[in-house]
């Protein structure tokens, strides 16, 4: 069973058919997925922000991560959860995708950005807790972290514009071809 | 007549322009309002969860709004003129959308409440902290106004898919 017969079989599940089958599930999902990765991007912004001494910086951090952090990982679950909801319902249009594969190479470079600073920086963040700004290592997490989570947020829109299930739509009772040529769709198309 | 104003404004220059450059124009519109909006939903989240006292109990409710009230109305802006750039790139799409009508009802509510709330903590800093903090009543409204955004974000990702409303989509 090579890879390409996973991700069939991931297409054949009972989650990814029935949320193929239903009208209303995908844009849902889709919706949630959203909300989550708003509110990761915006927490983890409020870290790097107090790591580069921009904003928040007479909080201490580890007070701050310790406030945002759970906060976070909640917003984080709810993207992932979606997240995988909606890869299963096209698995082999995904995996093939470019920007599906750039975002994920993304997503794991920022899991080892966190790594990186637990590394250096973190481990003696009782020596700088109180200060304005971090040390270098973790200055160079923090813009690390905000180029990987906006490019990120870019990547997953570009998905949505180059594979055709996401982008369902509502046929519009005027035909559109008459106000104006509608954009170029077929470039988007990933064949 | 909203629907003969979408269509002269899908006639406009800016428009046509953007249409021509859609491939990559649009995407980019909407990630920077994502992004934007992340920023929006994370800065009423940490005011609100301080009035309820659920998140950053080591800073007072004005040191909280000054953290956080700023980047709220600049990101606001930002939404603002993406979101203004997109309707004009597709005004049918947008405005013709249940979904649309309904999030921009919610923003103007949760725009109002927001800035009104700011306004009136900064005038009596003390008051909020002390005692209307504790009212049931405002904090209904703390957790009201966390959803009401909630449903802006869920909203606004909808209007790609306005069928889901059946017979109150404008165009069904």
């Amino acid at each position: 069973m090579d890879f390409a017969d996973v991700l069939t079989w991931l297409e054949s599940t009972r989650v990814a058919t029935g949320i193929r089958d239903s009208l209303y599930l995908f844009p849902l999902i889709e919706s949630f997925h959203v909300l989550g990765l708003a509110l990761v991007f915006g927490t983890s912004i409020v870290i790097d922000l107090r790591l580069l001494g921009v904003a928040s910086v007479r909080r201490p951090f580890t007070r701050i991560r310790a406030d945002i952090m759970r906060w976070s990982w909640a917003a984080m679950a709810l993207a992932a959860v979606t997240g995988v909801l909606m890869f299963v319902t096209s698995a082999s249009i995904y995996f093939d995708n470019v920007f599906f594969r750039t975002k994920m190479v993304l997503l794991l470079l920022a899991g080892i950005n966190v790594l990186a600073f637990e590394l250096t920086a973190g481990r003696r963040v009782a020596g700088w807790d109180r200060d304005r700004a971090g040390p270098r290592a973790a200055r160079t997490v923090a813009v690390l972290s905000l180029a990987l989570w906006v490019s990120i947020i870019f990547m997953g829109r570009w998905i949505g514009y180059t594979t055709s299930e996401p982008e369902a739509q509502l046929d519009p009772g005027i035909d559109l071809e008459d106000l104006f040529t509608p954009p170029s769709l077929d470039d988007a198309e990933p064949e | 007549m909203i629907e003969q104003f979408a269509e002269w404004l899908a006639r406009t220059s800016l428009s046509l322009w953007i249409q021509t450059q859609y491939a990559w124009v649009i995407p980019t519109l909407q990630s920077i309002h994502i992004a934007a909006i992340g920023i929006v939903l994370t800065s009423v989240a940490a005011i609100d969860l301080r009035l309820l006292g659920w998140a950053g109990r080591d800073q007072t409710l004005g040191e909280t709004r000054e953290r956080f009230g700023p980047w709220m109305s600049w990101a606001l802006l930002v939404l603002l003129v993406t979101g203004v750039l997109m309707v004009i790139g597709e005004p049918v799409r947008e405005l013709m959308s249940f979904s649309f009508r309904v999030k921009m009802a919610l923003v103007a509510v949760g725009a109002v409440t927001a800035f009104a709330f700011q306004a009136s903590l900064k005038k009596d800093e003390t008051r909020w902290e002390r005692t209307l903090a504790d009212r049931p009543a405002v904090r209904t409204l703390a957790i009201l106004t966390l959803l009401v955004w909630a449903a802006i974000v869920i909203l606004g990702r909808l209007i790609a898919y306005d069928y889901v409303w059946g017979g109150l989509s404008p165009l069904a």
